[in-house]
């Protein structure tokens, strides 16, 4: 009964604590260096994990796709399965569980170095804000910079699907782009890069939170970003669930 | 400078602080000694508005920091240099920009120019007795020592009117012991700074301190010059200061 009630009461703060870095976020100063240096870890730096996934993905998924529909003689539609399954569920999902297992992990580990060598009191005793100076810049770079791993991991994705299916299969040229331009709209894309504007918001306040958050030394930083990686990438799949379910219904 | 007004602070069912009242004149140097987990630190950040008390009030320079939130206990803590007992020197910057943060980080109207900075990192390092070779070094790089000497600097830079010192001397051999003692004297009688000085070290103690407390069971065992606190009669202090003494 204890470990649920401190469950809710860590919930709780954790809450909180996305309420104070959003209060913060809109007041000066604006470290727009530290937001781009952010951009550059989040973003660039998960630019190889996510094209890499993204290129697996879509090669798999094209190979699958091919083996179901041509045994209705419907291999035509690979290429506009294969993106619209991307662009709506595949690329934000993997590429918010890829960004989590390597930037996550890190700015947790981060954070809570910081917080257990008091190198955060040391930010707050020389009065600067701990969660404007350091939680806030990693919270906007992974709002931006999620939406741009997911487009790239959607490129990268039907790329890998359009050489499996053409290539690999023999699938014509002509129907895999055609029946793609059939099966997307625009919507499609859109759908899945607000999902990854959520996730990004998701996993950048659990990661630092758990950082902020750490206690007890090594020990409690491991622990800490173990818990961050675990929860981000629970809530993230719950996120995926309820946004899916609001937007097609059952 | 610094008044402590029956303090009182908890975590969960371990009581800490007790009660405890002291006064730090201005430009005076004030030790707190005691024990490990006597709760010397938790009464340091309280000073600086770190902790919050269950009861009790907290007064720097007049001002109730204890009662102090958002942007006033921001300002507030301008008045405040702190070194911390691993240092707490940013990992990923350099001793440039490690001493150069709390001008760097000041708004913008406030900030002095980039040469300023400059002058005045280089000026505090000197204070320490550190090159400008050590500039562009990580905390990595450098000795324990000379981590805490980078942690000085950095609490000297934006010319504070009260500095604090946690452990200061933890860790270290006797030479640097003795020097960053020298530190803590030299910023006193040069800069005329009052200092807080949290220790379970005796002999800096001794030697750096106007005035000394002993903090045993979340009270002050003993309060008073280091001559009345080691007269003094409670049992805990005579057995904490006999070993020392002893020694001696």
């Amino acid at each position: 009964m204890d470990r649920v009630r401190a469950a809710f009461e860590d919930f709780g703060r954790m809450i909180l604590f996305a309420v104070e870095a959003a209060a913060w976020a809109l007041r000066p100063p604006f470290r727009l260096d530290l937001v781009i240096a952010q951009m550059a870890f989040i973003g660039v730096g998960s630019a190889f994990i996510v094209g890499a996934t993204g290129l697996a993905a879509g090669m798999v998924f094209s190979l699958q796709m091919n083996y179901a529909l041509k045994q209705f003689a419907a291999d035509g539609y690979v290429g506009g399965s294969v993106a619209f399954s991307l662009a709506r569920e595949l690329s934000p999902v993997f590429t918010a569980l890829m960004v989590t297992g390597r930037a996550g992990s890190a700015i947790s580990t981060e954070l809570g170095t910081m917080r257990v060598t008091e190198q955060i009191d040391a930010m707050e005793s020389m009065a600067v804000n701990p969660i404007q100076y350091l939680v806030v810049p990693r919270i906007l770079a992974a709002i931006l910079m999620f939406p741009v791993l997911t487009m790239v991991f959607n490129v990268i994705g039907y790329g890998g699907g359009f050489v499996m299916g053409v290539y690999v299969a023999q699938i014509p040229i002509g129907p895999f782009l055609e029946h793609t331009r059939e099966f997307m709209e625009p919507s499609d894309i859109l759908h899945g890069l607000f999902k990854a504007v959520v996730f990004g918001f998701i996993v950048s306040v659990i990661t630092t939170w758990r950082g902020y958050a750490a206690t007890g030394g090594s020990r409690g930083v491991g622990e800490g970003t173990t818990r961050g990686v675990v929860m981000s990438s629970i809530a993230v799949l719950a996120a995926d669930y309820v946004i899916t379910f609001i937007a097609v219904g059952t | 400078m610094i008044e402590i007004v029956d303090l009182w602070k908890s975590f969960g069912d371990n009581h800490v602080l007790k009660g405890i009242s002291l006064a730090i004149p201005k430009g005076q140097t004030y030790v707190v000694l005691g024990g490990s987990g006597s709760g010397k630190t938790v009464l340091m950040k309280h000073v600086i508005g770190l902790f919050k008390p269950d009861r009790g009030r907290v007064f720097v320079g007049g001002t109730e920091i204890s009662s102090l939130e958002g942007k006033a206990l921001t300002e507030a803590r301008q008045l405040f240099g702190m070194v911390f007992q691993g240092a707490a020197l940013f990992d990923s910057m350099t001793v440039f920009e490690n001493v150069a943060f709390p001008l760097t980080e000041k708004r913008w109207r406030e900030r002095p120019r980039a040469s300023e900075i400059r002058e005045r990192v280089v000026e505090k390092l000197k204070v320490v007795d550190l090159g400008e070779e050590v500039l562009g070094r990580y905390p990595a790089e450098l000795s324990g020592g000379m981590r805490k000497r980078v942690a000085l600097a950095r609490a000297l830079v934006s010319d504070p009117q009260v500095v604090l010192y946690d452990e200061p001397t933890t860790g270290l051999d006797p030479i640097t012991t003795d020097y960053v003692d020298s530190m803590i004297l030299n910023a006193k009688r040069k800069l005329g700074i009052t200092s807080m000085v949290i220790s379970h070290d005796i002999a800096s103690a001794f030697k750096v301190a106007d005035r000394l407390a002993v903090l045993y069971d979340g009270h002050l065992a003993a309060e008073g010059t280091p001559e009345e606190v080691r007269r003094s009669t409670d049992p805990f202090v005579q057995r904490f200061l006999a070993l020392w003494f002893a020694k001696q």
